[in-house]
């Protein structure tokens, strides 16, 4: 091998092969780096936990005039249900059912008795965010668990306590308060323990159990009503165009994490537009090394003659050749990789002190995805050599 | 490999206007391992072309040339470059060898693949041949007799059925010309090997089976 060595880097044009190796790397690192921050960025956007969590989206009809003076209605009916649930977008689909009886809620504190009239609804279980083992209701049960929207606790410590000098409450503290609860509707009148079992971030609305509503509306509702005025969807894309075309088609209006939707689409466009930039100078690169490596295999096309005449086999004179692209592509990949670390180091720290509770995405998926590029393209270049020799045999 | 036979073979070129008293072309003629042929020819009619097809590099023929009965054109790539390691040798006209590598690395090149001959063994045929001091030498800084030598020792530095030499003394004096002819002898009497040698007027001094005239 040594000896071939010696006779065949001669015509090798270490020009061309740094040309080669820098395009290369390019291209390599420019994949690498828009996937691997195409993946560190995600989880802000996708997380199941996540503040920015886009997919779910309340739907509801525009209240125009005709509602305001009682006529027309902005209740979905079962056929635009129907309808909803069929499309592409949707995975899952939710009703909002409303309390349709009068509801007082007093907290007593410190001798001191605050009322106001409240409003429930429910939503099926699975898409809430809050997790509660006290999160049930059966009919004969005194205590009501109620989940608020974060905002309420958040209006409440940051604008209300501060500005009526009451003191900030925890979310422990809340969950501890008594609220007592006094329904009124269909001629009777009763009284319930509220309980708050959490705070949620996804839903704006006074949440109890569905099994309560059902009951409740049952028992205390002079109207009984079933069409939902609002609904929650859980969309595959909540970027996905179709979806807006429907909703606006339909003249629903959305509340919720579209925006967000929209940026991590545009995220995933833009990574997908310079992955393809970095896969295009990867495919000029290899190019670049096909032509330099085919004018090498030219200029000693005689010593690979040669080499066949003394009893070579195709398969070993290729070698060194293919050595030599193994050697370029790998010394890219691994330099292309330190690229990556060095400025995930430079990038990682900013993201981590926007977001509470980040964690990166790692680096295996993508060191993975370009030790399989390099092998493709090391495998590529190695036939074409195999092939252009082979070829040297059969013409001669 | 026992055998070789030449069954019609006659050269494309010579198609439109075949050679009228070749005893080869267009002949059905047996070549046995353990003997020796001296294949005689004036210049133009086709002498390095039969050892090109016997070797496997040329295809522009018509005819059949058989292996041990087996067509050789049915042989795949790696089959050849195997014959071409165990049982064919060729020492070329033109020489083939590398001139920017040393008189020992061509040899090398063959034997490091062959592994057949000890380095000990390649420095006393380089002695036997009044070689030895080009060892080191570059290829392209020796005369065409020198190379001659060293194309020769690299054709014996490999085990082979048969060995084609095409011209092999012809830059060669009487001196050299019998230090070849001795150690070629030998080693076709060690290997038992068959020796097909061409020649247009010089070639080496020993006792052939047969001559043909192309």
């Amino acid at each position: 091998m040594n000896l071939l060595w010696k006779l065949l880097r001669r015509h090798m044009s270490a020009i061309q092969l740094t040309g080669y190796w820098l395009a290369n790397l390019a291209g390599m690192a420019i994949i690498l780096l828009a996937l691997q921050f195409g993946r560190d960025l995600l989880p802000i956007f996708t997380a199941p936990d996540s503040f920015l969590r886009s997919d779910y989206l309340i739907l509801s009809k525009k209240v125009g005039t005709l509602q305001a003076i009682g006529l027309g209605s902005s209740d979905f009916t079962p056929q635009e249900l129907d309808n909803l649930q069929k499309q592409p977008f949707t995975r899952r689909l939710g009703t909002f059912l409303p309390a349709t009886y009068h509801i007082t809620g007093t907290i007593a504190a410190g001798g001191m008795e605050l009322s106001s009239e409240l409003f429930f609804e429910s939503v099926p279980d699975e898409f809430i965010d809050v997790r509660s083992e006290h999160w049930k209701f059966q009919p004969g049960d005194r205590t009501i668990p109620i989940i608020l929207p974060r905002n309420y606790l958040n209006l409440y410590n940051y604008g209300f306590a501060k500005s009526q000098g009451l003191p900030q409450l925890a979310e422990s503290i809340f969950k501890k308060v008594s609220l007592g609860i006094d329904i009124v509707g269909n001629g009777r009148e009763e009284h319930f323990e509220g309980r708050i079992v959490g705070f949620s971030d996804r839903l704006n609305t006074i949440l109890v159990p569905r099994s309560f509503i059902e009951w409740s509306n049952a028992e205390f509702s002079d109207q009984p009503h079933t069409s939902p005025a609002r609904l929650i969807l859980d969309a595959a894309n909540p970027a996905d165009p179709q979806l807006a075309t429907y909703l606006d088609r339909m003249g629903y209006e959305t509340e919720g994490g579209q925006q967000s939707g929209k940026t991590a689409h545009f995220l995933q466009l833009i990574t997908i537009v310079v992955i393809t930039i970095g896969g295009i100078i990867t495919a000029l690169s290899f190019f670049i090394l096909m032509l330099s490596i085919f004018l090498l295999l030219q200029k000693n096309s005689r010593k690979l003659e040669n080499l066949l005449l003394l009893g070579y086999t195709p398969a070993q004179v290729s070698r060194p050749y293919q050595w030599l692209t193994l050697g370029l592509n790998g010394s890219v990949l691994l330099i292309a990789i330190g690229l990556l670390c060095w400025s995930r180091h430079l990038y990682l720290p900013s993201l981590e002190n926007l977001w509470n509770d980040y964690t990166p995405a790692g680096i295996g998926i993508t060191s993975a995805i370009g030790i399989g590029v390099m092998i493709a393209v090391t495998l590529l270049n190695s036939l074409a050599i195999r092939r252009k020799i082979s070829r040297l045999w059969d013409n001669r | 490999m026992n055998s070789i036979t030449l069954q019609q073979v006659l050269p494309a070129v010579f198609s439109d206007t075949p050679p009228s008293s070749s005893e080869i072309w267009q002949q059905e003629i047996t070549l046995q391992k353990g003997e020796y042929y001296l294949i005689e020819a004036a210049s133009g009619t086709g002498k390095s072309s039969l050892l090109a097809y016997l070797y496997g590099y040329r295809r522009d023929y018509t005819g059949v040339i058989l292996f041990d009965g087996s067509p050789s054109d049915l042989l795949s790539r790696n089959s050849w470059s195997k014959l071409r390691r165990r049982s064919l040798s060729m020492m070329f006209q033109d020489l083939r060898l590398f001139p920017e590598l040393s008189a020992a690395d061509n040899v090398r090149i063959k034997n490091r693949l062959t592994h057949h001959l000890t380095e000990t063994r390649l420095r006393e045929m380089f002695e036997e041949l009044d070689m030895a001091d080009k060892w080191d030498t570059p290829v392209n800084r020796l005369s065409f007799g020198q190379q001659q030598r060293v194309a020769f020792i690299r054709s014996l530095s490999q085990p082979f059925d048969f060995l084609l030499l095409d011209e092999p003394v012809s830059h060669l004096d009487d001196q050299n010309s019998d230090a070849l002819a001795r150690l070629l002898l030998d080693e076709a009497k060690r290997q038992e090997a068959g020796l097909i040698i061409t020649s247009i007027g010089r070639h080496p001094d020993i006792a052939y089976n047969k001559i043909y005239t192309l």
